[in-house]
């Protein structure tokens, strides 16, 4: 175990350092979250709820939790490890983990890692409230589990890509407006994709953060718009093509060294 | 006995930019183990691009590069090498201390040996004061200092200085000459890039002269007013760049 420690200290002095960036800042980077998504919760799901009573068969403010940590949680991983990237490239202070003795796939896992750090602490802290307020119940943890772990995955893997190729702030921030709030908000958070008119149900299975909220959605009530392995599996496909490009990037240096 | 590889070891070292410019090209360079060595050249001579190379910091287009007999970008190799750059490229999310305890997490020091060295290094620099300060809160000679002090925690063998005197004061700066001699009587191999003639010829026991990505001469200081027939290293400078 030790030896396995002393093998990778560069990876565990990298996390840790993207966990204290995530931690230092946490009035940022848990705290806002947090407070927006439940104030979907409280705004959408207590008073819309007392008009939509159920949503096949849930009630409506217990519908919307699992979509809305969803959301919350892919957001984080995103940004946080956007911003993070694209800061130490800006500021070059990149160059003293480039040039440190540790492997390729190490600095990728290592800035990856204060993404998931942010998003599971928003997600736990959701959770922890939303749960009571709702009384969401969490049918299926190991559907659960998986779910958060493709979410993390993709989102992470994403962000670091976006923070290697950003020129400036406003691009990461851009795909967070116009790609993946838009996606997620279309991706059946506040309703059953189901309930739609087509050609809109067959156009929102194209959306593939449809699959993410439908993949957690299973795990918290135990019911989802389509089969949760297909849910999983298209996540998942999402989240390798993305740390697969990150992979890419970082082995061969592309974009991060001139 | 063996005798032990040279620090560093550039062979036909290419490297050209994405936009087609030819920054170093075919570049022969060996510095021997121990050696205090200064590389002299104007603005776009190619002395940083050199220096990223070996740090693995940029895409090196052909040629071979050794550090102490290893490839230069094996993990080995860049354990053994520090880089202190030209601009401040410090971590705005960390103070002085974390700056060298995680600098020296990243160099496979334990967190124990890291908070120990980045103690010595702090006294050294002058910099206990400043522990708890985050790195934009510095002033130019305390981020200057700890440039130097991250780039020494982790021990390393080669030293690459990149104009570390640019932008100080005289009083840091002979503080700093005499760590660094210092740092060289101890066995530390030095590399160091400057505009500062005088620093050159009063650190340097071989000076390399280079512009245009090629290598023009290289020598002691004596060596090379000699071969130049010049009084002064700047009058040698001035000859090998044609700019008189």
């Amino acid at each position: 175990m030790s030896e396995l420690v002393a093998r990778h200290r560069g990876l565990l002095a990298l996390t840790a350092r993207e966990t204290h960036r995530v931690l230092k800042l946490w009035t940022q980077t848990i705290l806002a979250p947090v407070i927006s998504s439940l104030l979907f919760i409280v705004v959408f799901g207590l008073s819309l709820g007392g008009r939509i009573k159920q949503i096949e068969g849930v009630p409506y403010d217990q519908f919307i939790v699992p979509g809305l940590i969803a959301m919350a949680m892919a957001q984080a991983a995103y940004s946080n490890n956007a911003s993070s990237t694209f800061q130490a490239r800006f500021d070059r202070y990149i160059h003293d983990v480039l040039s440190a003795p540790m492997r390729t796939w190490e600095i990728n896992l290592g800035l990856s890692l204060g993404g998931a750090v942010r998003a599971l602490a928003i997600g736990l802290a959701l959770g922890a409230v939303a749960v009571p307020i709702t009384g969401v119940p969490v049918r299926e943890p190991l559907a659960l589990a998986a779910a958060v772990l493709a979410l993390l995955l993709a989102f992470c893997a994403l962000g670091v890509v976006v923070g290697i190729y950003a020129e400036s702030f406003d691009h990461h921030m851009a795909v967070n407006n116009v790609a993946i709030l838009p996606l997620a908000f279309l991706g059946g958070v506040f309703y059953s994709v189901d309930l739609l008119p087509s050609p809109w149900q067959e156009i929102s299975h194209l959306n593939p953060i449809f699959y993410l909220v439908q993949a957690v959605r299973y795990g918290f009530l135990g019911t989802a718009d389509v089969s949760y392995w297909l849910a999983l599996g298209v996540t998942l496909a999402c989240g390798a093509a993305c740390a697969a490009w990150s992979a890419w990037l970082f082995a061969t240096g592309k974009r991060l060294k001139p | 006995m063996v005798p032990s590889p040279p620090a560093l070891e550039l062979r036909g070292l290419t490297k050209r930019y994405d936009g087609g410019l030819l920054a170093l090209d075919g570049f022969d360079l060996t510095i021997p183990d121990g050696a205090f060595f200064g590389l002299l050249g104007p603005n776009g001579a190619g002395k940083t691009t050199l220096i990223s190379a070996v740090c693995n910091l940029i895409r090196v287009t052909a040629g071979e590069l050794r550090v102490f007999g290893l490839p230069h970008d094996s993990l080995e190799a860049r354990r053994m090498v520090g880089l202190a750059e030209q601009d401040v490229n410090l971590d705005r999310f960390l103070d002085v201390r974390e700056t060298l305890v995680y600098h020296g997490g990243y160099y496979g020091m334990s967190r124990r040996r890291a908070h120990a060295r980045a103690e010595e290094m702090m006294e050294v620099f002058d910099l206990r004061g400043k522990a708890g300060v985050r790195a934009p809160q510095l002033s130019g000679g305390m981020r200057r200092r700890l440039l130097l002090a991250r780039a020494l925690m982790h021990e390393p063998r080669l030293v690459i200085l990149d104009e570390p005197t640019a932008g100080v004061d005289i009083e840091l700066r002979t503080e700093l000459w005499t760590y660094i001699r210092r740092l060289h009587e101890q066995g530390t191999t030095i590399l160091l890039t400057t505009h500062y003639l005088e620093e050159a010829e009063a650190l340097c026991e071989e000076i390399a002269l280079i512009r245009g990505g090629q290598l023009l001469a290289r020598d002691s200081a004596d060596g090379l007013r000699q071969a130049y027939a010049a009084d002064t290293l700047q009058d040698v400078y001035l000859r090998a760049m044609e700019v008189t």
